[in-house]
C-alpha cells in the first residue's frame, strides 16, 4: 500500500474554478460559508486576486488566503485556500472572455495533478463553457473526455468515463449522453451497455461501498418496447446486454419501462439505475432533487465530482446563484473519499 | 315556484377491466358525496360486478338498476345500466382475458354511444386493460383510435395527461424512438399546440400557457446535440404565437415540468412518450387524469392502469378516478355554458 505524505491529515478536495465569468467563483465563495455542511476542507485552484474580487462584489465575508496543497487543511477553517495558477483569471461576471481560457484548463490540470499526486482526495469541477474554451483551441469535446486524457497513462488509452447522476434517493446513469435523440438508436449498442453496466457495477463496489450492486435497466422506446410492438432494440440490444452483464455475475435487471422506474417503491429494487439517453436520466433525477443532483465520473483512476449546472452566465456576479448543487458535489467528494481511505 | 333544472352534467361511466381494480375503483367512486354533487352518474356494466366491487372497497351503493331498452333518466340518485354482460366468477382476477376485454370494450361503446347520440355530456371510464381487449378485438389499437370510430370523429385528437391545473400533451406517443426524430415536423407540433390551445381553452383556462419542450439534450445546445430546436421547434413556436397561442420555449425537458410545476407555464408539450410520462408519473402518480382531446365531449379517465398487483385487496387510490370525473365534469359544464353563450 503506497503511504502518501498527507495520508494522516484526512481528505483535501481540489476544487476547480471553472469559468471565471461564470457562477463558479460565487457558488464557492458561498460554499465555503456553508464550509460546516460539507464534511473535508477543499482548496480551490484559481486567481486568489480574482477570488478577493468577486467576494468584494457580492459582499461576501469570505477571507481568501492564497497557500498551497499542505497549507489548505490548516488554513481552511478561517479563510478560504487558494492556490494560484501562472495565468491570471480576471473576468467580468456574465461576459465570458477566450483570454480565461488558459486559466481555466490549467486550473482543471492542477486539480487532476494534486489528486494524481496524492496531494488531495478528490477533484470538485466548477462549470465551463466548451464555446469559450473551443476558440482559444481546446480540443477536447468537454470536461470529461478532457479529465479522461488528463488520466492516461503515457501512451496508454485514455479511460471509458461514465457520468452518473447522483442524489441521496436516487443514482442514474444515461448509457449514451450528448448525443442528439435522433442518433440515439444507433449509438446505443449491446457493447456500450455492457462496458457501462461493467464500470457502474465495479464503482458502485468500489466507491461507494455496495457489496452486491442491483442494476435496473430503462427500455430504450415506451413501455420498453411491449415485446417488440414498439421498436425492436429492447430485444436485440439492451436485453443481450443484460445477458451478458449477468453471465459476468453481474446483477443486472430489465429493460424496464422507463416511466414506471423512477417513483419510491420502484427506487427499492435497484443501487443504480441505466437509462439509455440523456434525458430519460436527467429528467427523473432533477424532478426528484433539482438542486440537489451531483454529477459524478465513474471511470476514471480518481474520485471527480460537480454539480450538474452550468456556468449561468445570465446569472453571473448578481449574487443569486444558489450553492447547493455544488455543495452537494462537494459533500460526496468528501464522502467518497473517506470511504477510498477506509477501504485503502 | 317551477322545479329547479338539474344543472349537474350526465357523466356516462364505463366500468374498465374487471380482472384488475377497476371494479372496486367504480364502487369507490359511488360512494364519494362530492363526485354527486358534481355530476349525475350513469354508470355502464353489471351489477355482479359491481357489487363485487363494493365489497372488495366496503363501501354500500345507493343507485337505480336499468334493465333492456332505452336511456333511463337520472334523478338524484347514480343510475347503473346493466348490461348483464360478465359474471365475475367466469373471470380471474388479475389475469388478463378475452371475457374481461369484451366486457370493458362493450361498456366503453355503450358510454361513447351515450354520448355521442346526446344522453350524456361526458365519458369516464375505469382502467382497461390493453392485453384483454386485444383478446377481445385484436384490431383494437388504443383507446383514441377506437373513441374515433365509435363517435365517427374526422378530426385530430390527442391524449393529454393532468395532474391538478398541469397539463402534459405529446406530439408523438406509442412510436418506437427511433422514428420519433422524423415524427417531429412543424405540421405535428404546431398541431400539438393548437390542440392543447383548444382543449384547454374548453376546460375554462382564458389563454393557457404553453411550454415546448426540446427534442434533445439540452434543447440542443445551440445545434450542438441536434438542431431540430433551431430547424423546427423555434419556428413553430413564433407561428403560433402569432396566431395568439400562449406558446414559449423549446426548453431543456429535464426541468420544463419544474418550471411548469412552479406556476411559469400551464402546460408542456414533449416531443415523445418518456420525456413527459417521467416527469409527471414522478409528480403524482395516483392522482394524475388521462383526457382524450379533440371529440365533441370530454372523456376523462384515471392516468394510471388496472394494478393486477393489488386487485381485489380494497387498497385502490380512488384520487385519480375521483380527479378524472370531476375534470369531466368541469368540461362539460364549462362547454354547456359556451353553447348557451352562443345560443
Amino acid at each position: 500500500m503506497a503511504l502518501h505524505l498527507n495520508d494522516d491529515a484526512g481528505p483535501l478536495l481540489a476544487v476547480s474554478q471553472g469559468d471565471p465569468a461564470g457562477i463558479g467563483p460565487e457558488i464557492t465563495l458561498k460554499a465555503w460559508l456553508r464550509r460546516d455542511e460539507i464534511g473535508a476542507p477543499f482548496l480551490v485552484l484559481s486567481d486568489p486576486a480574482h477570488m478577493k474580487a468577486q467576494a468584494a462584489r457580492l459582499g461576501l465575508r469570505v477571507p481568501v488566503q492564497s497557500c498551497d496543497a499542505s497549507e489548505a487543511r490548516a488554513v481552511f477553517s478561517t479563510a478560504l485556500p487558494v492556490a494560484p495558477l501562472s495565468h491570471e483569471a480576471t473576468a467580468e461576471p456574465g461576459r465570458p472572455d477566450p483570454a480565461t481560457a488558459p486559466s481555466t484548463i490549467e486550473s482543471i490540470e492542477t486539480a487532476v495533478a494534486l489528486v494524481r499526486g496524492g496531494q488531495a482526495s478528490a477533484v470538485v469541477t466548477n462549470p465551463i463553457a466548451k464555446q469559450v474554451l473551443y476558440q482559444s483551441g481546446f480540443p477536447h469535446p468537454g470536461h470529461t473526455e478532457f479529465l479522461a486524457a488528463l488520466s492516461a497513462g503515457p501512451g496508454g488509452p485514455a479511460p471509458h468515463p461514465v457520468m452518473m447522476l447522483w442524489c441521496e434517493e436516487l443514482a442514474v446513469v444515461p448509457v449514451t449522453v450528448h448525443v442528439p435523440l435522433r442518433s440515439v438508436p444507433d449509438a446505443l449498442t449491446t457493447e456500450l451497455i455492457v462496458a457501462t453496466g461493467r464500470i457502474v457495477h465495479r464503482e458502485m463496489k468500489a466507491r461507494f461501498g455496495v457489496a452486491a450492486p442491483r442494476l435496473a435497466l430503462t427500455g430504450l422506446n415506451p413501455h420498453a418496447g411491449e415485446s417488440g410492438a414498439m421498436g425492436t432494440e429492447d430485444l436485440a440490444v439492451v436485453a443481450p446486454a443484460i445477458g451478458d452483464l449477468r453471465r459476468e455475475g453481474i446483477d443486472a435487471k430489465g429493460p424496464f419501462p422507463a416511466d414506471t422506474l423512477f417513483h419510491p417503491a420502484a427506487r427499492q429494487g435497484y443501487d443504480v439505475a441505466l437509462a439509455m439517453y440523456h434525458d430519460q436520466a436527467l429528467i427523473p433525477i432533477k424532478t426528484i432533487a433539482f438542486d440537489r443532483a451531483v454529477n459524478v465520473t465513474l471511470g476514471l483512476p480518481f474520485i471527480r465530482t460537480s454539480p450538474d449546472h452550468g456556468t449561468a452566465f445570465d446569472i453571473a456576479g448578481r449574487g443569486v446563484a444558489r450553492p447547493d448543487s455544488l455543495i452537494a458535489a462537494l459533500r460526496l467528494a468528501a464522502r467518497l473519499s473517506r470511504a477510498a481511505k477506509r477501504a485503502a | 315556484m317551477a322545479e329547479q333544472r338539474d344543472q349537474r352534467p350526465i357523466i356516462a361511466l364505463a366500468m374498465g377491466d374487471p380482472c384488475g381494480i377497476s371494479p372496486e375503483l367504480t364502487a369507490k367512486l359511488l360512494a364519494l358525496e362530492e363526485v354527486h354533487a358534481a355530476a349525475r352518474l350513469l354508470v355502464i356494466g353489471d351489477r355482479r360486478v359491481l357489487d363485487e366491487g363494493a365489497m372488495i372497497a366496503r363501501v354500500s351503493l345507493a343507485l337505480e338498476t336499468h334493465r333492456g331498452e332505452g336511456v333511463p333518466p337520472v334523478g338524484e340518485k347514480p343510475v347503473l345500466i346493466d348490461l348483464g354482460n360478465l359474471d365475475p366468477r367466469t373471470v380471474q382476477r388479475a389475469v388478463a382475458s378475452p371475457e374481461g376485454g369484451r366486457f370493458a370494450l362493450t361498456n366503453y361503446r355503450y358510454a361513447l354511444t351515450l354520448a355521442r347520440d346526446g344522453h350524456a355530456d361526458a365519458v369516464c371510464f375505469t382502467p382497461f386493460n390493453k392485453h384483454a381487449m386485444r383478446l377481445a378485438h385484436p384490431p383494437y389499437d388504443d383507446e383514441i383510435s377506437f373513441s374515433a370510430e365509435v363517435v365517427g370523429l374526422d378530426g385530430p385528437a390527442s391524449e393529454f395527461n393532468i395532474l391538478g391545473d398541469l397539463w402534459n400533451a405529446r406530439v408523438t406517443s406509442h412510436v418506437p424512438l427511433s422514428e420519433v426524430a422524423s415524427l417531429i415536423t412543424r405540421e405535428r407540433v404546431l398541431r400539438g399546440l393548437k390542440l392543447t390551445d383548444a382543449a384547454m381553452r374548453a376546460a375554462g383556462f382564458a389563454t393557457p400557457r404553453i411550454a415546448v419542450a426540446g427534442l434533445n439534450p439540452h434543447a440542443g445546445d445551440g445545434g450542438n446535440f441536434g438542431r431540430e430546436e433551431i430547424d423546427i421547434l423555434e419556428p413553430v413556436v413564433a407561428e403560433a404565437k402569432a396566431t395568439g397561442i400562449a406558446a414559449d420555449g423549446p426548453f431543456p425537458s429535464d426541468t420544463v415540468f419544474l418550471r411548469a410545476k412552479s406556476g411559469a407555464f400551464d402546460a408542456v408539450l414533449t416531443m415523445y412518450h418518456d420525456q413527459g410520462q417521467i416527469a409527471m408519473k414522478l409528480m403524482g402518480f395516483e392522482r394524475g387524469v388521462t383526457l382524450l382531446g379533440g371529440f365533441p365531449f370530454p372523456i376523462c379517465t384515471p392516468a394510471h392502469g388496472t394494478a393486477y398487483d393489488i386487485a381485489g385487496k380494497g387498497v385502490a387510490h380512488i384520487g385519480a378516478t375521483r380527479a378524472a370525473v370531476l375534470l369531466a365534469a368541469e368540461m362539460a359544464k364549462a362547454r354547456r355554458a359556451g353553447r348557451e353563450a352562443a345560443a
